[in-house]
């Protein structure tokens, strides 16, 4: 059978919710009171994720009783949203409320809820994602990091590369083989990660436009106490892979380039050509079109239902097409970009060019997506 | 929500007499009559056309649901004509539809139909299975016009798909009605609805052409397996997957807006992305098959030749301009409320 989505929309109570973001955005985003970025590579501002905090949009999802809200992943779509379309500096707070909090309140001991999640809600901890390793990238299950167990805990031992957020995170979710197994999936776990333990080295790695985005991990026997192995020991393939399944599609694997799109129209306007404004036209319906996707997949979630087909469908059509939308905005546009124009549009074109090729490999490449859609065709 | 009855209902009419044969054969005589009266036999043609105007009810959105069945059986009837375009006209002109298939006149630049002295002149080009049309119903210098198909001479064409897109040439010909068209109904509108047809039959061959691939690719063996193991013909097929059901949402969303009122955004980002899909799809089906899809003995024909035609039915490139201009107009500061709100946000096509 072919894949299919079925059609929703927003509630009066989600329209409500994101009028309520706009009127933050207007007033706590203004032009020019920030360097905006694209997506997901974005600066970071504790006092924004603290304020986000405090009204409530972190963690959103998360219990109550551990300082969520209680809300729906679609809820959470309507604020993320008009934060990523504005390139708004969510750095500090992105990774722990997307995906650090969901999965130690899925698989974390009360202690560990109690201990992480409301600092996690509040904004104030940031977390990176320890998965992938010099030999381990799409073969993730292939990791050699190891954590051996000693008394009162385990120390790690081993390499983790392009994780981003390294240098300024405060816990690293990481995963590690905790077993022998013929069986690569086998004996793997997860732990939470003290990043300033004794025995942790971050090395940056200069990201292709220049920042830190993303850096090596070394372990050289960290010890992590025994209260920090996070759901079951051996259990942490499993644990890892629906970390991420469902929530492929998110507004950050679409929206990356909206901004640019909006300062050329801003920029250049009326005085589009004929060729130009069916670029514009095209690229708006797709991005509807897509947006639709994404709304859907996020209704099934709340709805109690495993879109794990449909969300790899998301990112793969989002991801592409934010690849298409920088190729398209740089034919129609007759300027040599540069990071230090003085000029935004510019700027975040040259970017653009410069990091979208990373859009369709971080969080699972697009050819791994594709295996896992074809299974879904079966 | 659709009711599923109807989708049902549809598919099991269409799977039991829209087979390879009959599809095959109406294209050489131009005409299924057997295809025509199941579906006709249980009222589909009429969805969306109000009981009082002699239709059977129903939303826009069971129309198109419809349609997205019809499309999956690449059925050669002028089921789209009938019902949401020459059944729309006119009852929306407080008209009453026929028993049998009615057909619209699309309103191509190159047509030249007046009225005068109260009779119908000129040529319409275009017009879907003219022949074998009860009535055609035109817009013609604001009216809403019905005629009679033999009241015209008759040319035939055909789109890519050999489904008849004929030229009818009237001379002082009798009309069987004529009353001017209401507020909102015009040759625009026409286009959106055609649009919204056509975005909804090719939602359903995307679909169909997408199960088609992923059962010949799991059937064909080369180099001693079947070819849908090799990475490079997964990638076909998923393409192929993603493209269908994308339109297939953007037809959803649109048909539902439709309903509402204002979907003039909604039906142009349908339409649009069908456009796409039409290219990018079949280009990826195709070269899934190899030779076996270019033969006019194997089925996957049926469905792409007719999305290559409806894809230029009703507007393609069209689309794209016409949402870009739209856009400007909105201008920067309110372009994410087009992507978020569709024609809510006031993007005014
Ligand atoms: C900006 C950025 C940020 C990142 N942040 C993090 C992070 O915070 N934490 C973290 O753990 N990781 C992070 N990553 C790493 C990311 O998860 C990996 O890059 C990704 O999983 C792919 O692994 P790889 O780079 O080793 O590529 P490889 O696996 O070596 O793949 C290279 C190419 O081969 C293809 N390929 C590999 N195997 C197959 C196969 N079986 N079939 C078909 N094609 C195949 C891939 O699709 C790709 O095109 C980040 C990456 C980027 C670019």
């Amino acid at each position: 059978m072919a894949i299919q989505f079925v059609a929703t929309e927003l509630t009066d109570d989600e329209r409500a919710l994101q009028q309520e973001v706009r009127a933050f955005c207007e007033s706590h985003l203004e032009d020019g009171s920030f360097e905006p970025g694209l997506g997901m590579m974005v600066a970071r501002s504790k006092e924004l994720s603290l304020e986000l905090g405090r009204r409530g949009w972190l963690g959103m999802a998360l219990p109550t009783e551990y300082g969520g809200g209680d809300r729906s992943v679609v809820e959470r779509l309507v604020v993320v949203e008009e934060l990523l379309r504005r390139g708004a500096h969510l750095e500090q707070h992105w990774t722990a409320d997307r995906q650090s909090g969901p999965v130690i309140n899925r698989f974390g001991t009360e202690e560990q809820k109690r201990r992480f999640l409301p600092p996690i809600c509040r904004g104030e901890l940031c977390f990176c994602i320890g998965m992938s390793e010099p030999d381990s990238g799409s073969d993730l299950a292939s990791v050699k990091t190891r954590a051996t167990k000693v008394d009162g805990g385990w120390t790690l031992s081993g390499t983790k590369i392009w994780t981003s957020n390294a240098h300024i995170a405060d816990y690293m979710i990481v995963l590690c083989r905790t077993g022998e197994s013929d069986d690569a999936h086998k004996g793997l776990s997860q732990f939470i990660l003290d990043m300033h333990s004794e025995g942790v080295t971050v090395n940056p790695i200069t990201f292709l436009d220049g920042t830190a985005e993303f850096a090596e991990v070394v372990f050289d026997d960290v010890f992590i106490p025994e209260d920090l192995l996070l759901g079951e020991e051996g259990d942490g393939w499993h644990q890892c892979t629906s970390e991420l399944s469902f929530e492929r599609a998110g507004p950050e694997r679409w929206i990356s380039p909206f901004l640019l799109v909006e300062l050329f129209l801003r920029e250049y306007g009326s005085s589009l050509n004929p060729e130009a404004r069916s670029f514009l036209g095209s690229s708006v319906s797709r991005w509807w079109g897509i947006r639709q996707v994404s709304l859907s997949v996020a209704r099934m979630i709340d709805e109690g239902l495993a879109p794990s087909v449909q969300s790899a469908i998301g990112k793969d059509l989002g991801t592409e097409f934010e690849q298409t939308v920088v190729a398209g905005l740089q034919q129609l546009v007759d300027l040599e970009p540069s990071l230090s124009s003085d000029r935004l549009f510019h700027r975040l074109l040259a970017r653009a060019i410069l990091i979208s090729p990373s859009w369709t490999i971080r969080g699972g490449t697009n050819e791994i997506l594709r295996g896992i859609i074809r299974k879904g065709l079966a | 929500m659709i009711d599923s009855l109807v989708t049902e209902t549809a598919d099991r009419a269409l799977r039991a007499v829209a087979t390879f044969d009959a599809v095959q054969s109406a294209e050489e005589r131009r005409w299924s009559p057997e295809i025509w009266d199941a579906v006709a036999s249980i009222g589909l043609p009429w969805i969306s056309v109000p009981e009082g105007a002699g239709g059977v009810g129903g939303t826009i959105s069971e129309a198109v649901a419809v349609l997205v069945v019809a499309g999956r059986h690449a059925a050669p009837i002028p089921l789209a004509e009938t019902g949401l375009l020459a059944g729309w006209l006119a009852s929306s002109a407080g008209l009453s539809v026929v028993e049998g298939p009615m057909t619209v006149v699309p309103g191509r630049g190159d047509d030249d139909l007046r009225i005068v002295d109260g009779r119908l002149s000129g040529t319409a080009h275009r017009v879907p299975w003219a022949a074998s049309a009860e009535q055609i119903v035109a817009l013609v210098d604001g009216h809403v016009v019905v005629v009679s198909p033999s009241a015209g001479v008759i040319t035939e064409a055909s789109n890519l798909a050999g489904e008849p897109r004929d030229s009818v040439t009237f001379e002082a010909a009798p009309i069987v009605n004529m009353v001017p068209a209401p507020d909102g109904v015009d040759a625009d509108a026409l286009r959106f609805r055609g649009a919204l047809s056509r975005a909804a039959l090719m939602a359903g061959a995307l679909g169909a052409m997408t199960e088609l691939t992923v059962e010949y690719t799991s059937q064909r063996r080369q180099f001693g397996k079947p070819i849908g193991s090799f990475q490079a013909v997964q990638a076909l097929i998923v393409k192929c997957a993603e493209e269908a059901a994308l339109v297939d949402l953007a037809v959803q969303v649109a048909a539902r807006e439709a309903d509402r009122g204002e979907a003039r955004f909604e039906i142009a980002s349908a339409k649009l992305l069908a456009d796409e899909a039409a290219r990018v799809a079949t280009r990826a089906a195709h070269q899934a098959h190899g030779a076996m899809g270019m033969t006019q003995e194997y089925t996957l024909h049926h469905l792409s030749r007719r999305l290559w035609s409806w894809r230029a039915e009703f507007g393609d490139a069209v689309w794209p301009q016409r949402v870009g201009d739209a856009a400007v107009e909105l201008g920067a500061d309110r372009l994410y409320r087009a992507i978020a709100e569709g024609s809510a946000s006031g993007i005014a096509l």
